[in-house]
């Protein structure tokens, strides 16, 4: 008796998901396009790709250049010395006194992963909530909360600085994760994504049998939610790492700043001062604060290309 | 099978009525809701704490003016005249209108091109060409902002270079001309990607036998796509009209770095954004600061209410 | 010269489906073809290949005598009703009969005068204004059909077009679906998974089963002279009583314990069944060929008496071994033990009671006769 696999293997699914794609869309030819305007349609694309592509070629390739090769060099291909390993040793170390690179990463993964984790569990409870009860108001909330959106981000990021400072919180971890766990366009996707995928007459099945609330919740719905989750989750962190306006103006302290903030620093005083030597590091640095967030969208793939579509979902 | 297939699927639930007669809802049902509220505390409370919270204390704060002497006094709307008759301020606006003006209906367009081309499935490699569009978004304003202005700078920068070797010398891409259309090409290249595949998606669920109907009517291609495609991902468009017009209006990270590059040009009124924060932090005039920011917020609740509208009814006729 | 000829037609997917195998049939004008089968068994595959939506795999379609398989679905004039209407949502009932028009660049008086006359046909002049979400099912359902009828094709093709409606609906739909047909006069392939809606529709009926022809063929032949046992059973409700039988040498039916003499006449008139003596055959009773008569020859124990009125239905067990199994028709016959294993269509005036032993007779004219191996009947 031969064996029967049980699940599909990566590569078969793979495979079976992309021929099942192409059976779905409608084939080029029905469409009725000449030749020519192929091969046009193809060359922007290729266009668009290198324009694309640009700033990331020149940020990998520059950032093996000394300052001097950076500036002078021609700024597409390598110049020698390769000074990558060079400039990557001097992220771990306080270079002019603003600090250190490797501790400003550190604290933007620290940042990014528990706001983006809280920001998570926030929007998941809120968008069960108001997906799938009924209770006075909460379509007052939801809209109150969707107009949060229109809010500039000063509008709340300057005041926020000076409640901080009545209550101590300035220069404090909380007080960058707990507004960054705020996420109206989470809470949005979350509640489209429950209304869709998570049917009332699952929830009602359930309580008949007499579970509680919160163990419907934890057992029925979440399960049914994790793309919907992997999405925000993506988002929220994404969100929190690319953030500059609202740790800039609530940390006072080097110490605490994440990347974005501590590279716009460097870049002042190397425009400023003809600083030696920060150039490069900013490169490197800039590169090094993309790979994390590339690689992530990459490996998340699956989830947040479906996640997207409820975005687009009717308002 | 449902008669009513085609009816939108119902959002929100309303809640009980009430008004004349008052329905009357089961223990159960109300217990119900109560665990409803108790799911949406958790955020309404984060919400509640670091938004609303400091939108009102910005809101209470602009009425008030400290100085020197005197301290801190009740000034009504002082601030708002001060901000409302400053030319700087509402150039600012000006700036950032003309940006979005034109780098919205662009970027837009580019993005609803390929997310057309992909939903055609023309390109043969869609998939890759999808990831690498992608990039962008991925990357945080302010390394982008760096990149690109490497790539602009006046003295160094590839580009410069470029320009200098077709035969255009002195070109400066960071220049007062030149400043605004460079970061709206810097604006274009962080954004598209994310557009485009929101729009591929809303694309790919347009239903394929509506599609196979306008096929089998001998439709054009052209008129397939502006006739039946486009108007069936008008919610979508809309939402991202909405969206990037907020983006474009507090435009912040771009021209704060670019500064670095090319001293003199961005000052400190440049954008709504840079200027409530050169005035409330720099110069630490946090109320007048908190004033402006109001009125940031009503201006950009009255322009993407306004292009909502605009876009509602024209669509309509078509 | 048929208007619509498929000649080895067949499909396979790239995930390796053979949806449709070396189908063949042809359609004459104005003819009305249904094309019926369980879920999965081709028929839709197959009309899509005519309206040119779905590639070829082998063999031709024509229209007339123009082979048209590489021809674009675009310049086939051919208009399809589809299974969920694929009405432009964004349009409203006029716009969406006009479409095609404006595709082919008619001139606007001449447009208008179209769509007013076919909204006419189809009794939607008075919603010409309406968008498709402010509409009923039946009422999207004609404007797909005007939709198609207004381009005055050569050849019309629906793909379940009434499946989406509730029964009572449905029913009454079938009228004007003809109605429309007449109207345009144009050759129609019908494609559907009720049998009812085959038996009273169809010109001529092909039943499809796993992509294969089954049998092609006018309604009566269908449901008199099925060519197997997957057409006798799908045809026809209730469902043709089928049971593992024998022909003695004398030629006499042997049932289970039971024998149904064959008259000689019967049998010369029947000349293919003359190898089977002596060896096992299906046999297969209509439910309206069994009545209930006191020297009838075949005895049986009543389970379940339903009264509808106009008629009524006797289950019964004889002690026979069903042959539901070997039919393969994907029904759901009620085969444990000690349940009925057949169904008798009596007169309503009848007095059956469950429980009692009774007596049918049948005309042995009637009976049908497949082989229980292949499932071919035996004519």
């Amino acid at each position: 008796m031969s064996e029967i696999a049980l699940t599909e293997s990566r590569k078969d699914r793979r495979r079976r998901e992309r021929l099942e794609e192409r059976d779905a869309a409608i084939p080029v030819e029905l469409y009725g396009l000449k030749r020519g305007t192929v091969t046009l349609l193809t060359t922007c694309c290729v266009l668009f790709a290198v324009f694309t592509l640009i700033p990331i070629v020149w940020i990998v390739i520059n950032s093996t250049k000394t300052q001097a090769n950076i500036f002078q060099s021609f700024g597409f291909w390598f110049a020698r010395p390769f000074e990558f390993f060079h400039t990557f040793a001097n992220l771990f170390r306080d270079v002019d006194g603003d600090g250190t690179y490797s501790h400003w990463f550190y604290n933007t993964v620290v940042y990014s992963v528990v706001a983006g984790v809280g920001a998570t569990v926030l929007a998941a409870l809120g968008g069960y909530g108001f997906a799938r009860f009924e209770f006075r108001g909460s379509r007052l909330f939801f809209g109150f909360i969707i107009a949060g959106l229109l809010v500039p981000i000063t509008l709340v990021a300057v005041p926020l600085y000076l409640v901080y400072a009545k209550v101590h919180l300035i220069n404090s971890i909380w007080g960058m994760i707990m507004p960054s766990m705020v996420t109206p366009v989470g809470l949005y996707l979350m509640r489209t994504y429950v209304e869709l995928s998570i049917p009332r007459e699952l929830l009602d099945a359930a309580r008949i049998d007499g579970a509680s609330e919160v163990r419907i919740f934890f057992r029925v719905a979440l399960p049914l939610m994790v793309p919907g989750l992997m999405t925000v989750l993506l988002l929220s962190i994404a969100g929190t790492w690319n953030n500059y306006i609202l740790p800039l103006i609530i940390f006072s302290t080097n110490n605490l700043f994440p990347t974005t903030v501590g590279m716009g620093l460097w870049l002042q005083h190397a425009g400023n001062s003809g600083d030696t030597n920060l150039f490069p590091l900013l490169v490197m640095g800039g590169l090094m604060t993309i790979i994390p967030m590339v690689a992530l969208f990459a490996l998340l793939q699956r989830y947040w290309r479906g996640g997207l579509l409820l975005g687009s979902v009717a308002n | 099978m449902s008669e009513t297939a085609l009816k939108p699927a119902a959002t929100t639930v309303a809640p009980p009525s009430t008004g004349g007669k008052r329905l009357r809802r089961s223990a159960y049902a109300r217990r119900r809701g109560r665990s409803g509220l108790a799911f949406v505390t958790p955020f309404m409370i984060v919400f509640t704490l670091f938004m609303v919270v400091p939108l009102i204390y910005a809101i209470y704060q602009s009425l008030y003016t400290t100085k020197l002497i005197g301290g801190t006094t009740f000034s009504g709307f002082a601030n708002y005249s001060t901000v409302l008759k400053s030319g700087p301020f509402w150039g600012g606006v000006i700036r950032v209108v003309i940006f979005g003006g034109i780098q919205i209906p662009v970027m837009l367009a580019i993005a609803f091109f390929f997310a057309t081309t992909f939903d055609l499935g023309v390109a043969k490699f869609g998939r890759f060409f999808r990831a690498i569009y992608f990039v962008p978004f991925a990357v945080p304003l302010v390394v982008s902002s760096l990149m690109w202005g490497f790539l602009f700078d006046p003295g160094y920068g590839p580009f410069n270079r470029l320009m200098n070797a077709i035969g255009f010398h002195n070109f400066n891409w960071l220049s007062n001309n030149w400043m605004v259309p460079s970061i709206i090409i810097i604006a274009i290249w962080e954004w598209t990607g994310y557009n485009c595949i929101i729009l591929y998606t809303a694309l790919k669920s347009v239903p394929r036998d509506i599609v196979e109907a306008a096929i089998l009517d001998d439709t054009p291609l052209w008129r397939i796509i502006l006739r039946i495609k486009l108007p069936m991902v008008r919610p979508a468009i809309i939402m991202l009209v909405f969206i990037n017009t907020i983006g474009a209006m507090q435009l912040f990270i771009e021209p704060t770095i670019l500064n670095n590059y090319q001293a003199g040009v961005v000052t400190n009124t440049y954008t709504p954004v840079i200027d409530i924060y050169s005035t409330a932090i720099s110069n630490g005039e946090y109320q007048l600061g908190a004033a402006m920011a109001v009125v940031l917020a009503v201006v950009i609740i009255a322009i993407s209410v306004t292009s909502l509208a605009f876009r509602n009814r024209r669509r309509d006729f078509a | 010269m048929a208007a619509i000829s498929l000649r080895g037609l067949t499909k396979v997917f790239a995930t390796g489906t053979e949806a449709v195998s070396d189908l063949s049939l042809d359609v004459e004008d104005g003819e009305f073809v249904v094309l019926v089968g369980p879920s999965g068994c081709g028929k839709t595959t197959a009309l899509r290949m005519v309206a040119g939506l779905e590639t070829i795999t082998s063999g031709t379609v024509s229209f007339g005598d123009r082979v048209v398989n590489d021809v674009s679905p675009r310049h086939r004039d051919v208009a399809m009703v589809f299974q969920n209407y694929a009405l432009y949502p964004h349009l409203s009932v006029y716009q969406n009969i006009a479409f095609a028009l404006e595709n082919k660049k008619v001139e606007k008086a001449e447009r208008h005068r179209r769509v007013v006359a076919t909204a006419a046909v189809v009794g939607l002049s008075e919603l010409l204004a309406r968008r498709p979400r402010n509409l009923s099912g039946g009422q999207r359902q004609r404007v797909a059909m005007a939709r198609a009828l207004v381009r005055s094709p050569a050849v019309f093709l629906m793909d379940e077009p009434l499946s989406n409606l509730d029964a009572k609906l449905r029913v009454a739909m079938r009228g004007e679906v003809l109605a429309v047909h007449r109207s345009a006069g144009a050759a129609t392939l019908y494609v559907t998974h009720d049998q009812n809606e085959a038996m009273t529709m169809g010109d001529r009926v092909a039943v499809l089963r796993d992509g294969v022809l089954q049998q092609y063929a006018t309604p009566r032949e269908l449901y008199d002279q099925p060519a197997n046992l997957f057409v006798a059973t799908f045809m026809g409700s209730p469902e043709m009583n089928l049971y593992e039988a024998a022909l003695d040498s004398a030629g006499d039916v042997v049932l289970g314990t039971q024998r149904l003499p064959l008259p000689g006449a019967v049998l010369r008139g029947r000349p293919a069944l003359a190898p089977y003596q002596g060896r096992k055959v299906i046999v297969g009773i209509r439910p309206e060929d069994l009545d209930v008569s006191t020297d009838g020859a075949l005895g049986a124990q009543a389970r379940l008496v339903e009264v509808l009125g106009s008629e009524q239905y006797v289950y019964f067990s004889i002690d026979a071994t069903p042959a539901a199994a070997a039919a393969g028709a994907d029904g759901d016959g009620l085969l444990a033990t000690g349940t009925p294993n057949g169904v008798a269509r009596i007169d309503p005036r009848t007095q059956v009671r469950a429980g009692e032993r009774v007596t049918f007779g049948v005309d042995p004219v009637r009976l049908h006769f497949f082989d229980p191996d292949s499932g071919a009947a035996i004519a």
